[in-house]
Order: structure tokens, then C-alpha cells, then sequence
């Protein structure tokens, strides 16, 4: 492992804004190099720039980890808030201004972890919100531990004789939860992460995309090559209506899926409140 | 006998109708222009295991507080009322069931207890509701039919308010209660001639009725209240129920959360989006909020969090007040968290306080906690409340067009308060953080930017105190006896004081609806001109006492009382004698 020199940063720097996505680029990420999340804010600014997002109209909503950073790192409005609580405050700033696109970035340990209680009802309410999930089954920031999506068995600071729960899949649990847009990426992917990160900000109500996202630093389990060697596309002839089969292909961890599992057009969040003030204003 | 003010408690079981009991008798009242406060006190169960009972005061002039006993119970079961004849005055009545005499052993049975300086009443209840119904349905009705004879109020407004409260559940069960109440009625002026008079001036105009939590409510709605965000908990819930009925057809939305940290977490979000959000817990609900405030503070996002306060700690007394979240409202936090707590003292001021609130919260940038309390928040009285009613209201600092070309969301300035603009507006975008950072917003760890940074949010309670109202001396300025109180405990002071006052002995209090920041010369002021200092409270522990004992370095005689019924006025009136008669030594 080696750090970037002077000259590789400013390097990086000049490309970052002689780019096509440069209007959304804001301080230079600080995560370690070679980190799976470099990809996950590729697809993110590619998004941006893709669907024109005005950067005063863009808000990315995080928790804390290394993922909890991504508000820095583009230009928009950003609220890096608690550990977990990333889902919440998106949906508060969501419901008071429909009209903003509102991005929630977060970990696995954010996510499914400490804010595994809010998952489940941003997904059925069907808010249109976008939930990417950074997955590198630890906890990075706190310089190694295991996360609920670490395999059984890792060993790691606070599991010295192996993990010996069971791992959480976070897709499956957004299937189960309800969303309308189920999709997992790989970060070895750039063009795939940025395409479904891109469809998944279209998509009209709560849209999930589940990035495997290696840590290079402290996972020594769960890596590129790991993951390299069981991760597909999807079968070409998956109905992405087809929730349990979507479900039932989530759960093969050999090989791991990734692709789009699942979409819907139901009415969201916003189009019952819509009914709901209808009906009010309607005389009696 | 010529009443003025009355107070009547009906008891029964949870589920009895006891509720409904208060609310006709209350309406009525207040239809005829009297003063009314009701006060409910029931179990956490919802039915069957606990007894339920309404105390309704009724009055030819102002109330501030329950008072002090009874004039009348009346005992709609039997053995669970027996307790409550402590609280009847002397040559106060009592309403029994004579229908259900023989059914409880003599031990249990309300009649049995009665003591030759209370009267009697017998009054066959469950017998007459049978008559009108068929089952013991309209109990109470038989009961309200018995006083509205027995004090000589007017029927018809019985008969109107009887209407309103149950003609939604359909033409039937109307008919049945108004011919229960004149059953009641009936039994009674046949059984027991007129010999009470309660005095009514014939001009009074209507009054209305409303609760503390009605008025934070309607406070909120009426100065721009856009969003709303909770989670359903006892004695906060209507706050809710009101936001969730009311928002959307104005325009807004309540969201009903997974939970207290979310509930506050989407209060923020919608603040950082620019609109006028809350949300009403209570104790174990402001807990799971504590790391959401720290975040207010620290990235500046305006919140406003209402704690109707209960008895604790842990689930504690769900349905009893207490005043017991003072220290959490003040400190609940980590590192150097400040924050507003402000406390209504009545009705009126949970409707004024709760739109200052708002003003404070979004021009300092700043969490506000607004501690009612179960007494207040639940109670319903006639007051006048004073609308003052802006949708559109706004006191947010916004950035001049020179700041936003390089904008500092957390510039340093003399205030303290940084201009601010929200998602959505053209000029500048910015992202904020609960990590300590620089007047950029980005995350920062340096020594001298934690000390200006911590310094500027401290600053801005200093600016704010020129914004705040000062606190009311009420009584006798002479006085060398001083009060200081806060919260729903204020009434019970007042009322103390005018008992003392009617023994001759002078007293003043001095009252503010801010508890942090204070306007502190008026206070060191009044103290100052005490000989001696008297702080009643609902805890244990002396928590308002504790804060002014620290800031204003004063030795008070301390009345710590864990609540569980609102504060007795006669209690604090004791206190004032007796400290009166020290001094006189």
C-alpha cells in the first residue's frame, strides 16, 4: 500500500476538472487509495451529469463511515449527519421539498447495522429517494471490525475467534422490504455501477442500489478477488417484475448476482399525498 | 347555599365513560360563560384493570389550577371510589349507586365510608341507565343529569352538548343518553329539594375549551408549521393527531416515523430544507432524541422538540405528571451541546410560546425544547387565546449577494448566527456535518477552529437574550417573600399565594417562560430583593432550583414534590406560612 505522492494529486485533480462531470465535483476524496467507493462517486457524478441534475437541486445524504464522506466530495447540497440516521433525515428533506433530488449514501454497517430500522419503512412508503449502499462487509473507519455483512467465520478486532452470526444481505432485504428498484452492482464495474445509479435516480420511488465495494485496507476476507470469482451479470431472461424469483437470485452466493432485480411503477410517496390534498380541496 | 366555584370528580373504571362525563359537564359550562378546568386521571390500561376519574372546576372567575378538593364526588362504582372521598371538602357531597348497594361487601361499599361531615346522596344510577337503555349504557348521563338539578345549571345546554358529543354515532344512542340524563335529573328534584344555587351571570358570553396540547398545536399550524414528524406516545399523541388532520390541507404533511430517532431525524431534514417542522414526545422519546439534538446543534440545523413531560425515569407513569426532564432538556447531550429549553406556564402561553419557538429555532439556528407537561398538555380549560396567525413566517438570516459569492455557512460573525440558505435556492450550495469544521463546512480537527467554532455556537445564546421577553413579577413588589416556579406548577403558585394573601401575608413570584437562555438581571434583580426564596417544583431532585442555585448563587427553601396529581395549592400556601413565620421571629 502506498500512499499518492504531491504530483499523483494534483494530477488527479487537473483530470477531475478538465471532465465532463467536473460541474459536480467538489474536494478530492480522502479515501484510501484503490477503496471500491471511488467507483460508487464515478457513478454518481456520471448520474449528475447524465440527467443535468442542478447541483442547487441536488442533495446527498449520508451517515458515517467511509462512505459517510461522499456530501464532500460533490457539488450540491449535503447533510453528513449520524451514524445510521442517513434514511430519516433524506426522508424529511424529501416530503418538504418534493422537488429536490434527494441521494442517500451509507454504509453496511449504517444501513443494515445500527440503521437497520429505517430501511424497511423509506422502502415501503415508497418515498422517491435513491439508497445506495457502499457494502465492504466491515468496519472501516474504525479500522476493522466486522459488520453485519461479514461472512461467518471472519476473523477481525472484535471477532478474534471468528464471526459467528450469520451475514445480512442487503438485497434480499430491500426486496423483501418493498422497494421499487432493486439493483446490485460490483465497484470492479464503473459502466454498470453508473448506469444503474443512473436509473435508479429515474426511477419514480424509493430506488436501492446495492454496491459491493471493497476495503482494501482491513478486509482481507471479503475483497476485489473474492468477489471477482463468483460475481455475474444476471440471467438475460430474468422478469425484473418477478420479485421472488428476483429474491430467490439474490440469495445465490454462488455465483453473486448483479444486475437489476427488481422494478416497479407504483404510485410513490408523493402521488398518495397528492390524492390525499386532492380530496381535501375537493368541495364537499 | 350560593356556590361561585365548584369542583366535581366523577370515578368509575377505565372505559366507564368517565372522560365523556367531563367533557358534557365542562361544555356546558362553558357554554353558560363560566371558567372550566378538567383534569382526567386514568391508568395506563385501557380498560378494565385501572380506575379513571374526571375532576371538572368550574368557576364565576379565572381558575389557574385544580385547586384544592372536592364539592362533590361522585362514585360511579363503588369500591374505587372510597380513596377519593379524602379529597371531599367538609360539608362536601357525595353522589352513591343505591342499585348496586348489595352487591359489594360492606368493606367495599362507597356508602359505608361516608362520614357524618359529608352528605350523602343515593341515587339509583345503574337502575335508571337500565331504564333508559336496557344495559348499564348512560351511567354517567344519569350522574350529570343528577348535578345539573342539584347545582341548578341550566338543561338545555346538557341536552345541546349531549347532541354534539354522540350524534355522530348515530340518532339512537342520542335519545339514550338525554332521556338517562333527565332520569337523573328527574330522581333528584323529586328526592332532594333545591337548596343549591350556583350563581351565574346571565351576560356571560360562551366560552371555548382548550388543551395545552390543542394550543401548541394550533400555535405551530398558525405560524407556519409546513411538516411534521413523530411517533405516537402518551401524553404527547394529539399534538400529532392534530399536525396529521390539519397539515395537509394546508398544504403541508405528517409523517408517523419508525421511531423517536427518526421521527427526529425527518424534523431535521425538513428543517434543512428550509421549512417549519416539529415534533411532540415525551420522556423516553426526548432520550432517543439526545444525539439527533447534538446534531442540531452542531451543523446549526434549526429543530423544535416538544416534551409534554411524564413521570420517569424509564416507562415510569406514563399517564401522571411530573416535571422531571428539566436536566435532560438542559444538559442531555455530549460535549458542549447548548440549546434553548423554553416552558409554557398555561394554555395561552403554549400557544405564544410554541410560535416564539419557531422565531428562535430558525433565526438562531438553534434546537428549542418546549416543555409542557401532562398536567398542562392534557388538561382543558376556557381560555382566550389571542391568534396571531402568518403562514408564510420566516426569521431565517439570509446571505447578501456579496456573501454568497464566496458563502461561508459557517461564517463568523458578532451574533453568532451565520447567513443561511437552503436546498433548492440559487446562489450557493454548501454540505454540512456534526463533525467539528471549518466557517466552509468542511470536516476540521484544528485546535483554534473546535474554539471559535464552539465559541460562535455558544454566542449566539448571548445575542438572542435582546429577542426574548423578560421575566413577570406577578404579586406584591413589597413582598419579601419570593417564588420562582416554571411550568403548569405557576398555577397552583398563584393560587397558593392568594390563600396566603387572604391570611394577610404578602408574596411575589417571578416567572419565565425561558428557562435557558434566562433574561438574568431581572432575576438577580427580584432575588435580590428577597429575604427569602421559595421554588416549588414536580421532582425529586429540585432541577429548576438547581439551575438557578448555580447561576444566581441564591439559597432557596426547596419544595421537591415527585407528582403524580397536579401540585395543591394549599401545599404551597403552607409553605408560605410557615416561612413567613420565621421570618417573623
Amino acid at each position: 500500500m502506498s500512499f499518492l505522492s504531491k504530483q499523483t494529486v494534483l494530477d488527479e485533480l487537473k483530470k477531475a476538472k478538465a471532465s465532463k462531470t467536473k460541474e459536480w465535483r467538489d474536494n478530492l476524496p480522502t479515501w484510501c487509495p484503490g477503496c471500491g467507493h471511488f467507483t460508487g462517486l464515478h457513478g454518481l457524478y456520471e448520474a449528475a451529469e447524465k440527467l443535468k441534475i442542478p447541483p442547487k437541486d441536488f442533495v446527498v445524504v449520508s451517515g458515517i463511515g467511509c462512505s459517510g464522506r461522499f456530501p464532500f466530495f460533490i457539488k450540491g447540497f449535503g447533510l453528513h449527519g449520524l451514524h445510521g440516521r442517513a434514511i430519516p433525515i433524506a426522508t424529511g428533506i424529501k416530503v418538504a421539498s418534493p422537488n429536490l433530488t434527494v441521494v442517500v449514501v451509507g454504509g453496511d454497517g449504517d444501513g443494515v447495522g445500527i440503521g437497520g430500522g429505517h430501511f424497511p419503512h423509506a422502502a415501503r412508503s415508497n418515498f422517491n429517494l435513491t439508497y445506495i449502499l457502499l457494502d465492504n462487509s466491515i468496519y472501516g473507519l474504525t479500522k476493522g471490525q466486522i459488520s453485519p455483512t461479514s461472512p461467518m467465520g471472519m476473523k477481525s478486532g472484535t471477532s478474534p475467534y471468528g464471526n459467528i452470526a450469520r451475514p445480512l444481505n442487503p438485497t434480499t432485504l430491500a426486496l423483501a422490504y418493498g422497494a421499487t428498484f432493486v439493483a446490485r452492482t460490483f465497484s470492479r464495474e464503473r459502466d454498470m455501477v453508473s448506469e444503474l445509479i443512473t436509473k435508479a435516480i429515474q426511477h419514480k420511488g424509493f430506488s436501492f442500489v446495492h454496491d459491493l465495494s471493497p476495503c482494501v485496507v482491513f478486509n482481507k476476507d471479503v475483497t476485489y478477488d473474492s468477489w471477482n470469482n463468483v460475481a455475474k451479470k444476471l440471467p438475460e431472461e430474468h422478469n425484473t417484475l418477478d420479485r421472488s424469483n428476483a429474491i430467490t437470485l439474490a440469495e445465490s452466493t454462488n455465483p453473486i448476482y448483479q444486475g437489476l432485480f427488481f422494478r416497479e411503477e407504483i404510485p410513490t410517496f408523493d402521488d398518495h399525498v397528492k390524492q390525499v390534498r386532492d380530496g381535501l380541496n375537493q368541495p364537499a | 347555599m350560593k356556590y361561585s366555584e365548584i369542583t366535581i370528580r366523577f370515578c368509575g373504571i377505565a372505559g366507564d365513560g368517565i372522560v365523556a362525563s367531563g367533557k358534557i359537564l365542562a361544555g356546558a359550562c362553558a357554554k353558560i360563560g363560566l371558567h372550566v378546568m378538567v383534569n382526567n386521571i386514568y391508568s395506563a390500561e385501557i380498560r378494565g384493570l385501572g380506575k379513571s376519574s374526571a375532576t371538572i372546576r368550574f368557576s364565576t372567575s379565572k381558575l389557574y389550577s385544580m385547586g384544592d378538593g372536592l364539592d362533590l364526588l361522585v362514585g360511579m362504582v363503588s369500591k374505587e371510589s372510597i380513596i377519593d372521598l379524602r379529597d371531599v371538602k367538609e360539608r362536601g357531597n357525595v353522589i352513591y349507586d343505591t342499585s348496586t348497594i348489595g352487591d359489594v361487601v360492606e368493606e367495599d361499599s362507597l356508602v359505608s365510608h361516608i362520614t357524618p361531615e359529608i352528605q350523602g346522596h343515593g341515587l339509583p344510577i345503574t337502575k335508571l341507565a337500565n331504564e333508559a337503555s336496557g344495559t348499564n349504557q348512560g351511567k354517567n348521563l344519569v350522574a350529570i343529569g343528577a348535578i345539573c338539578y342539584f347545582y341548578s345549571l341550566p338543561p338545555e345546554m346538557f341536552v345541546d352538548q349531549i347532541k354534539g358529543l354522540f350524534t355522530r354515532k348515530g340518532e339512537r344512542v342520542v335519545e339514550i343518553n338525554i332521556k338517562a340524563f333527565r332520569l337523573g335529573y328527574e330522581y333528584f328534584k323529586e328526592n332532594y329539594p333545591l337548596n343549591n344555587q350556583f350563581e351565574i351571570d346571565k351576560r356571560s358570553k360562551p366560552r371555548k375549551l382548550t388543551s395545552g396540547n390543542d394550543a401548541i398545536a394550533k400555535g405551530a399550524i398558525d405560524c407556519g408549521l409546513k411538516f411534521f414528524a413523530g411517533y405516537p406516545i402518551t401524553p404527547a399523541t394529539k399534538i400529532m393527531e392534530i399536525a396529521a388532520k390539519e397539515l395537509p390541507k394546508l398544504g403541508g404533511w405528517t409523517l408517523q416515523m419508525e421511531d423517536e430517532i427518526a421521527a427526529i431525524g425527518a424534523v431535521l431534514g425538513a428543517w434543512f430544507a428550509g421549512k417549519r417542522a416539529m415534533t411532540a414526545t415525551s420522556g423516553p422519546g426526548l432520550s432517543l432524541m439526545s444525539e439527533m439534538i447534538n446534531l442540531s446543534v452542531m451543523a446549526e440545523i434549526p429543530t423544535v422538540i416538544v416534551n409534554v413531560q411524564r413521570g420517569g425515569p424509564s416507562t415510569g407513569l406514563p399517564t401522571k405528571v411530573e416535571q422531571g426532564d428539566l436536566n435532560i432538556a438542559l444538559y442531555g447531550g455530549a460535549g458542549d451541546s447548548p440549546r434553548v429549553v423554553m416552558a409554557p406556564t398555561d394554555t395561552e402561553e403554549c400557544y405564544s410560546g410554541i410560535q416564539l419557538a419557531f422565531d428562535i429555532a430558525e433565526k438562531y439556528q438553534t434546537p428549542v425544547i418546549f416543555l409542557s407537561d401532562l398536567f398542562l398538555g392534557q388538561r382543558t380549560e376556557t381560555v382566550t387565546i389571542k391568534e396571531n396567525i402568518d403562514r408564510d413566517r420566516c426569521t431565517r438570516k439570509k446571505p447578501t449577494s456579496e456573501q454568497l459569492k464566496n458563502f461561508l455557512r459557517y461564517q463568523i460573525t458578532d451574533d453568532g448566527v451565520s447567513p443561511l440558505i437552503v436546498p433548492g435556492e440559487p446562489g450557493a450550495v454548501y454540505s454540512t456535518t456534526g463533525l467539528e469544521h471549518s466557517a466552509k463546512g468542511n470536516p476540521n480537527y484544528e485546535s483554534d477552529v473546535h474554539s471559535m467554532m464552539t465559541a460562535k455556537r455558544f454566542r449566539k445564546f448571548d445575542s438572542m437574550v435582546a429577542d426574548l421577553p423578560t421575566a413577570d413579577i406577578l404579586g406584591d413588589e413589597t413582598a419579601e417573600i419570593g417564588i420562582a416556579g416554571w411550568g403548569s406548577t405557576i398555577g397552583s403558585i398563584l393560587e397558593g399565594m392568594e390563600i396566603a394573601k387572604k391570611q394577610g401575608v404578602k408574596t411575589k413570584l417571578i416567572k419565565s417562560i425561558m428557562i435557558h437562555p434566562q433574561h438574568e438581571d431581572s432575576f438577580r434583580k427580584f432575588f435580590d430583593s428577597c429575604k427569602k426564596i421559595i421554588i416549588p417544583e414536580m421532582n425529586y431532585q429540585g432541577q429548576y432550583a438547581a439551575l438557578l442555585k448555580s447561576r444566581y448563587g441564591i439559597k432557596p427553601i426547596e419544595i421537591h414534590i415527585p407528582a403524580v396529581n397536579p401540585v395543591s395549592p394549599l401545599k404551597i400556601a403552607q409553605k408560605i406560612m410557615e416561612t413567613n413565620s420565621e421570618l417573623s421571629q
